[in-house]
């Protein structure tokens, strides 16, 4: 009987299998129908940039509506002409926000069609059409920017804002007049990052449970007894420490964690806390900057381009090492005369501050730093097996739950979905620009700016993106000039290697350093001091931030030179 | 109940408030409470999802703060008592007040440019005179209003 039942397993799952395979061997079936010729090409824009859902059709002689197909992410067709025999002129393509275009085909190509050959096409270009809906999609990324700017609006809501007056506008103000069409719902979702989104959620689930361990203000309370009042060590072992749990962990959740601790420590010292805050403070901008999960930037620009945990680690992060020893050097010169007015603290503020620096879940720390190697050694290994990082931080997060398990509940609510959630609607807002051809056109200004020159390029870019990262929000800003750079890189000889990203990368996270409102860690270890009685004025963060830019972009820019000279 | 509640917050301008406290409850004899108020106002912007985390960090600095303050008192002979509170700076001074049936308030008036917070000086000119005629409580306010 037994083994009657097993047979039976046995025989539905190779039914199972059997079904599975004919199904997908549909698609054989519909290759072998494609006898019939097909007219291949590709359609770009004047950048030469792919256009995806381009509407490509051809009529026929006795009826208008003949064979049609839709272009590829990559910008290719292939359009399978049933009846050869009927086909005319001329194959039309349609797109919204560009001109229709029209291709007559050659007698020759007809007739080869006609003969049941098949025809390939050069590329064929399409004008932009800058009308009505590119200055809309414009002025509502403008109007997004400056509400996150001004920090009256909760940064979710500014995009929310802005998606919704995109799709409202699209949906509403289409039947109006035409020209208000910008893009349908799956339109705007398909320039979501679904790789950005699911790596920062299963990073985010991490974090929840290392940040209750009390690591860091473990850490924290170890250098300050390590130190035993040495300045000179203890301010950059405070950096390293903040830098590192940076390269790693989101820069606001680790100045969540270790401004507290600092005041503490500095306090018992008897120094200004902002002598050690505003260092640590800019060594996680910077450091933060050496991984591809350190900074939602590098994701999005690792995402976007392409490029792996190890690109980061070998192009980019001696640099950011350079910079950071750069950093070092220049918080000492800055500082020193506070940090020369350390003094031993007393014994009940020492026992305080013991009390402070201790591991509260030992057992959690363990098993969150297996799960964590495990997680380093799939995200740099797991290139080889084309492993997505998204995927490693989902399968790492999911493995310490099920370890751990956590209150999920608690876990969940520990999730930022209002950043997730901000993200989401950035794409929408960021897809809008670029669905209406606005980065294509300042794309096209910047080729024009630096030419071919690489070296021009690699310098505009990294101070460009460091100077409007001190004004604007870095990761829209970052999120819009991922095409733009995508768009050089594939028109400046030599730029083909990526660089032009690392410049990016450098310049959106490093310029956050400028101003008080250049980083999202900036405003949170602002908010700790003020609360501590110590306020970091605008004024006070330019002055000790902006000459910090200027160190850490050019070491960081000449270590680029030399990498990829 | 009575005493001398002295809202703490922390940094080099509010020890004028904290030696105020301390002549004052030599002076007057009474029990010296150091009282600090954590306010997450400053996450409303980001990461929200934190709130857990960052308050028990900051209760943990607020009691430091307020060590500090207690150390500055015993060197001085007067042995005061600490409370912490979350919530709205406002609320919680006059909730504690209430609750402590205080005798004296000393607030610190912040020196240099004025913001948008509750030290402001006609704010907490109002603030006190509201707290006088609810608890019956003296406020004491310490140091120059800023310039507005």
């Amino acid at each position: 009987m037994k083994r009657s039942w097993i047979i039976f397993v046995l025989f539905a799952v190779a039914a199972v299998i059997s079904a599975v395979l004919m199904i997908s061997s549909h698609p054989a079936a519909a290759q072998s129908s494609s006898e019939n010729p097909v007219i291949v090409g590709r359609v770009i824009d004047l950048q030469n940039q792919p256009i995806a859902e381009a509407a490509i059709s051809l009529p026929t002689e006795n009826d208008e509506s003949g064979p049609s197909a839709t272009s590829q992410k990559d910008g290719s067709f292939v359009l399978e002409v049933s009846e050869p025999a009927s086909i005319s002129n001329p194959l039309t393509i349609e797109r919204p926000h560009f001109e229709d275009t029209e291709i007559e085909l050659s007698l020759d190509q007809l007739n080869q069609l006609r003969q049941g050959h098949s025809v390939v096409l050069p590329d064929i270009e399409m004008d932009r059409v800058i009308g009505l809906a590119f200055w809309i999609a414009a002025v509502i990324f403008a109007i997004v920017l400056v509400l996150i700017a001004s920090g009256d609006t909760h940064n979710t809501l500014a995009t929310l804002v802005g998606a919704s007056l995109l799709l409202g506008i699209s949906y509403i103000g289409h039947p109006i007049n035409e020209n208000l069409f910008i893009f349908d719902f799956a339109g705007s979702i398909s320039y979501i990052d679904w790789n950005v989104i699911f790596l920062i959620m299963g990073m985010m689930m991490f974090i929840a449970i290392v940040e209750h361990t009390g690591i860091f203000q473990w850490m924290a309370f170890v250098a300050y007894k390590t130190s035993r009042g040495k300045m000179l060590l203890l301010l950059p072992i405070l950096m390293l420490i903040t830098g590192v749990a940076s390269a790693f962990l989101d820069n606001v959740t680790t100045m969540l964690l270790m401004t507290p601790i600092t005041v503490q420590i500095a306090l018992s010292l008897g120094i200004n806390p902002l002598a050690l805050l505003i260092p640590e403070v800019m060594a996680s901008n910077v450091i933060g900057v050496s991984t591809l999960v350190g900074t939602p930037t590098n994701i999005l620009i690792g995402s976007y381009a392409d490029i792996s945990f190890n690109g980061f680690l070998v192009n980019l992060t001696p640099g950011v090492l350079i910079a950071f020893l750069g950093l070092i050097v220049y918080s000492i010169l800055i500082y020193r005369e506070e940090l020369s007015q350390a003094r031993e603290g007393s014994e009940a503020l020492i026992k305080k501050l013991e009390e402070g620096g201790q591991i509260t879940q030992p057992d959690h720390l363990k098993k969150a730093g297996w799960i964590g190697v495990g997680m380093l050694v799939m995200f740099i290994f797991g290139e080889q097996i084309h492993l997505l990082p998204s995927v490693t931080a989902i399968i790492g997060a999911t493995a310490l739950l099920l370890w751990i398990r956590p209150n999920i509940e608690e876990m969940i609510e520990a999730v930022d979905w209002t950043t997730l959630v901000f993200f989401m609607s950035l794409f929408i807002v960021v897809g809008a620009v670029q669905e209406v051809g606005v980065i294509s056109v300042i794309a096209a200004w910047i080729g024009r700016l630096v030419g071919e020159n690489l070296f021009l390029a690699m310098l505009a870019i990294t101070f460009l993106s460091a100077f409007l990262s001190m004004v604007i929000a870095n990761i829209p800003f970052t999120a819009a000039m991922l095409p733009v750079i995508g768009f050089l890189s594939s028109q400046i000889p030599a730029a083909e290697n990526d660089v032009l990203f690392f410049c990016l990368s450098i310049g959106s996270a490093f310029g956050g350093n400028g101003t008080l409102i250049g980083a999202s860690a900036n405003m949170v270890t602002a908010g700790i001091a003020e609360a501590a009685g110590y306020k970091i004025s605008y004024k006070y963060f330019l002055k000790k931030g902006f000459p910090a830019v200027l160190i850490t972009v050019g070491l960081a820019f000449i270590w680029l030179l030399i990498r990829f000279r | 109940m009575s005493g001398i509640i002295c809202a703490v917050r922390g940094g080099p301008d509010s020890q004028s408030t904290i030696d105020k406290a301390i002549s004052l409850a030599l002076e007057v004899n009474l029990p010296l409470h150091f009282f600090y108020v954590v306010n997450l106002d400053f996450l409303s912007h980001t990461q929200s999802s934190k709130t857990h985390t960052i308050s028990h960090q900051l209760h943990q600095m607020g009691e430091f703060i307020l060590l500090t303050a207690q150390e500055r008192a015993a060197a001085r002979g007067v042995q005061a008592e600490t409370a912490i509170r979350q919530g709205s700076v406002r609320e919680e001074i006059i909730n504690f007040a209430h609750e402590l049936e205080a005798d004296y308030l000393v607030l610190g008036l912040p020196v240099g440019e004025a913001e948008k917070n509750v030290f402001l000086s006609e704010r907490i000119r109002e603030f006190g005179e509201s707290i006088e005629q609810e608890s019956g409580a003296t406020v004491v306010l310490v140091g120059s209003p800023p310039e507005e």
